[in-house]
């Protein structure tokens, strides 16, 4: 025999007040481990969604990043020309050198300055970067003092918007368009002739990295397995993907940050949820009790005020969700340790999340209703009629 | 007015909304009591009785007409005069004894000398003569859970008296005991009238306690009746 | 005064809850005041320590990834109130297997011979010194960093490079701590760079160490380097070392507003807790109040009693919170470097007080409401009151 739904529902509605701010103890509570994630999964998405299948990244044996790679121009040519590499309707192989670089910018969020990656490519770079689309202006000229830049740039650093000019290198660099790139890691790169930036550093034959697409699926694996195994190239291939996926690592600290708050508020909020369910089991006593002396069983009085201080922890999940839904979609910025610059992301509530928030604002209701549940169960009949 | 009359009241009203209903719970009551004298209200319940016994311990304000308590108009006073006020004059008791459950008996008589200017020993001689008084000197530092009902209600009266109030008013005192326990309390009450002089008016509907008093006066649907008359349906 | 055992008896009326809100209102606290003392430590009270206030870091304008010419060094020694210039690179590299974050440490080359001149709070042996100067391939290493990895004197350290195109192979020559700071560097000599790039343009300075004669010289001498080197290839930007470890801070996110939230969010849920503890407990006692009034208590003097409980329970929990924060503090402290002000975090006395401030605001803004309701409630109807 188990006692209605709607007799939990009435009761927490009954006690409002009381049920609010229990619920929106666990609620805020939820918010932070949501919001964490929400962070989290933002930088895991963008990264995730960066990379080209058909992709392979070249860098020197060793460098974990592009940005502490020394890639020669002479390992270039030695590689461009081989096999499952596409090529263009040139007939040019879709091979690109490119150089990375960072330079520091003063953003919205950080007036200090953050590190931007500024990548210089040749057509063939912009040729790769195919499902890019510019929203603003044009490319840059090949061969001059240009950048286009990604969107998440443009709108996040004012020095780097279509018209201004950037100081690095010998000198300014005007820029001259904006691209939006589906994969969200892109957008928040400088894109500047090749030529012209590793003239600028120094570094006409020592560059970063090279860009490769491979004809299809098997010749991209087959490529990267050449690649590796060559002594003489002695250089790491991977595929484009994988060395973005490597970077979610980044987020580890926010991660943790967020999961050890989120856990000792759950502490605080399970003290306060098991406050307001004793409260509840002390004022219904003799109610208690004539349901015991109705016939319900001492479990069907413990299930019904677990249950109730479960209604009332879904209510707080729900709650903490509907506070943190407001930050999906907004823009921030975190270092990667991998390319030592910042990448920009939007903020996540993925489902995922949303059931993560929930199952953890169950715990602490399971957790806060189970010992006066117990206590509510163990009352004898009679002591039960007696008090309250 | 004169000097012993302590309680008057005239044309006395009291009404209130009560979910959503309009009650009239006392209808011009004219009442005069005098110094010394021990007044039982007798009425069946809802008559109005306890309301008329809340107007005299300025414990709510009538919708119109005048009370003067001692001397003062309770209708114009204003809040905080009222709290001072009701600590130096009136003492109460209630049907339930409402003594604080977390304080021992001394603490709890002692509660309304917090508020005057005696110092802590001072407090505790009154507290512990008071509960002397009333029989209970060997229950100084027991709580309230540990006595019997007719003990609480001695506390409660030692409370109420420990001030040295001129008026006690007492509300249904002997309805929550036995009658060996009634008895001692209403022995009580007459021997704080008959001895110290205090004006007691006290609320009941035991025929046996109203025994007790000097006078009886009955309250009917919230009008009280002349002295010697009875509600038609009272046994 | 002679309220504060009626208080105080009151606040015990109901054991468990007060337990469970004090030890709630503990818990929330300690995080609070440890999301606070970060704040705290470092953007508002962090202090650079006393040697650390006559450093200054020379840096390119654009990057710290960007180096600068080794000649800059003379030009800088010329400025007045420079005392010592030290050449840096950041080598970075490979330990082991870097996929294990403790193998993560700084690698940097210096000029050793300046090393100890600049870096007055290092304490090291006098051989031990001598040693690491007089071998190209020598090194010293933090005695926290050496802790964790077991590093002796004599040991050989084997770093893959991958910004320089070289391994570097070391030895250990001794082990160093400091008065001030333990900064988990593995220091090793800057011949070590000139023998390998002998001849290469790569051979230049990440970043210049400047030591300035006193603290009140330091802006000067920011702006004299900065100034001269205005116009060159190599443009510079120079700032306290404290300051300069502050700017890769934005590298972990943005953190003030992160922190903020936090400390926005527990503050609020406190003020739940409380407010929802206060509110049943003035709710179970209705009555009382009405027997109090009846007594003759003023609704001030029955308003001030339950804001009074209500503090001492805020109070006790914010006190026990600060203790519980220490603790979590001295924790971190022990965790690894992220950036100097996590080595040195405490409560500090501001943190303190405001802890206390907001426990006591918790305190009396959860019990307001409740307690004027209390208070305001016709005697009549209070005593009537069933809960």
């Amino acid at each position: 025999m188990i006692l209605p739904l709607s007799y939990n529902l009435r009761n927490l509605a009954v006690r409002r007040t009381t049920t609010l701010m229990t619920a929106l103890g666990i609620g805020l509570t939820v918010a932070v481990l949501a919001a964490s994630f929400a962070l989290v999964d933002g930088l895991r998405l963008a990264l995730e969604a960066s990379g080209h299948p058909l992709h392979v990244l070249v860098t020197r044996k060793g460098a974990d990043s592009e940005l502490v790679s020394n890639f020669e121009r002479r390992v270039f040519n030695d590689l461009k020309f081989k096999p499952g590499i596409a090529r263009n309707a040139k007939g040019e192989p879709l091979a690109s050198l490119e150089v990375v670089t960072a330079i520091n910018l003063a953003s919205i969020e950080f007036p200090e300055g953050a590190n931007v990656t500024v990548r210089g490519v040749t057509p063939i770079g912009v040729e790769l970067r195919d499902d890019a689309r510019l929203v603003e202006g044009r490319w840059f000229t090949p061969g001059r003092r240009e950048a286009t830049v990604g969107r998440l740039i443009a709108q996040r650093y004012p020095e780097a918007r279509p018209g201004r000019k950037l100081r690095f290198g010998r000198g300014e660099w005007e820029v001259v368009g904006v691209y939006d790139s589906p994969q969200m890691a892109r957008n928040s790169e400088i894109l500047v002739d090749l030529n012209q930036v590793a003239a600028d550093f120094g570094r006409e034959e020592v560059l970063s990295s090279a860009l490769l697409r491979a004809t299809d699926e098997v010749a991209h694996q087959a490529l990267i397995n050449e690649l590796e195994a060559d002594p003489r190239l002695n250089v790491r291939a991977r595929s484009e993907k994988e060395y973005y996926a490597q970077q979610t690592s980044s987020g580890d600290l926010i991660r943790y940050l967020g999961t050890v708050v989120a856990a000792i508020m759950a502490v605080g909020s399970c003290f306060a949820a098991m406050n307001t369910m004793y409260a509840a089991v002390a004022r219904r006593s003799r109610e208690i009790g004539t349901l015991r002396v109705l016939g319900y069983s001492r479990a069907a009085i413990l299930a019904s005020f677990l249950l109730e201080s479960l209604l009332l922890a879904a209510l707080g999940g729900v709650l903490g969700i509907l506070l943190v839904l407001p930050v999906n979609g907004l823009t921030t910025g975190i270092g990667s340790f991998t390319t030592f610059t910042e990448i920009a992301f939007q903020l996540r509530i993925t489902p995922q999340t949303m059931a993560a928030s929930l199952v953890f604002a169950l715990l602490m209701g399971g957790a806060g209703g189970l010992l006066p549940a117990w206590q509510a169960a163990r009352k004898e009949i009679l002591t039960a009629l007696r008090e309250g | 007015m004169t000097d012993d009359v302590v309680i008057q009241a005239r044309r006395l009203t009291k009404e209130y909304i009560r979910d959503e209903f309009h009650i009239v719970a006392l209808k011009d009551v004219d009442l005069d009591v005098r110094r010394g004298e021990y007044l039982a209200l007798m009425g069946p319940s809802g008559s109005g009785k306890s309301t008329l016994l809340h107007l005299i311990a300025a414990m709510d304000r009538p919708t119109s007409g005048a009370i003067r308590v001692l001397g003062a108009d309770l209708a114009a006073m204003p809040d905080p005069e009222m709290a001072r006020w009701r600590n130096r004059h009136i003492g109460f008791v209630f049907q339930t004894f409402n003594l604080i459950p977390v304080l021992t008996a001394l603490e709890n008589v002692e509660l309304p000398l917090k508020l005057t200017h005696l110092k802590k020993g001072e407090r505790m001689e009154h507290a512990v003569t008071a509960l002397k008084l009333v029989g209970l000197g060997d229950r100084l530092h027991h709580y309230p859970r540990q006595l019997s009902g007719g003990q609480e209600q001695r506390v409660a009266i030692a409370r109420a008296i420990v001030t040295d109030p001129d008026i006690i008013l007492c509300d249904e005192p002997t309805g929550n005991l036995d009658a060996r326990s009634a008895n001692e309390v209403l022995e009580l009450l007459r021997q704080l009238n008959r001895d110290y002089g205090k004006t007691i008016v006290m609320v009941t509907h035991d025929p046996h306690a109203a025994r007790f008093a000097s006078h009886i006066r009955y309250i009917d649907k919230g009008e009280l009746l002349p002295e010697g008359r009875k509600p038609e349906d009272w046994s | 005064m002679k309220y504060l055992p009626l208080v105080w008896k009151n606040a015990w009326r109901n054991r468990r809850r007060t337990l469970l809100t004090i030890s709630s209102l503990a818990v929330s606290l300690c995080l609070l005041g440890v999301m606070m003392a970060l704040y705290y430590a470092l953007f508002i009270g962090g202090q650079p320590t006393k040697s650390q206030t006559r450093r200054v870091v020379v840096r390119h304008k654009v990057s710290l990834t960007f180096p600068m010419p080794l000649h800059y060094r003379e030009k800088i020694a010329q400025v007045p109130g420079v005392e010592e210039v030290m050449v840096m690179q950041w080598f970075g590299g490979v330990y082991k297997d870097s996929r294990d974050q403790r193998n993560f440490f700084a690698r940097m080359a210096a000029e050793a011979d300046k090393l100890f001149r600049i870096y007055q709070d290092y304490r090291i042996s006098d051989a031990e010194k001598e040693a690491f100067i007089r071998d190209p391939a020598g090194c010293v290493v933090n005695r926290v960093l050496a802790e964790r990895h077991g590093f002796r004197v004599g040991d050989r350290i084997l770093i893959k490079g991958d910004i320089f195109p070289f391994d570097l192979d070391l030895t250990v020559r001794g082990i160093y701590s400091s008065d001030e700071l333990d900064d988990e560097t593995l220091w090793f000599n800057w011949k070590y760079l000139e023998n390998m790039l002998r001849n290469s343009p790569r051979l230049a300075a990440g970043t210049f160490l400047v030591l300035v004669r006193s603290e009140e010289e330091v802006p000067a001498v920011c702006r004299a380097i900065d100034a001269m080197f205005a116009n060159s290839e190599a443009p510079t930007k120079s700032e306290g070392e404290f300051t300069f470890g502050m700017s890769f801070l934005s590298f972990l996110g943005n953190v003030k507003v992160i922190l903020m939230s936090i400390c926005f969010a527990v503050t609020f849920t406190v003020l739940l807790i409380t407010a929802n503890t206060m509110a049943m407990s003035v709710r179970e006692r209705v009555r009382e109040v009405g027997i109090l009034r009846t007594l003759g208590f003023q609704k001030t003097a029955v308003v001030g009693l339950i804001l009074g409980e209500s503090a001492l329970i805020a109070i006790a929990g914010g006190a026990i919170g600060v203790l519980l924060a220490q603790g979590l503090c001295f924790v971190i402290r022990q965790g690894p470097l992220i950036v100097q002000q996590t080595k040195t975090l405490a409560i500090e006395p501001p943190v303190l007080a405001a802890l206390m401030v907001v426990s006591l605001l918790v305190g009396v803004l959860s019990s307001v409401a409740p307690a004027v309701s209390a208070a305001r409630q016709n005697i009549v109807d209070a005593l009537r009151f069933t809960d």
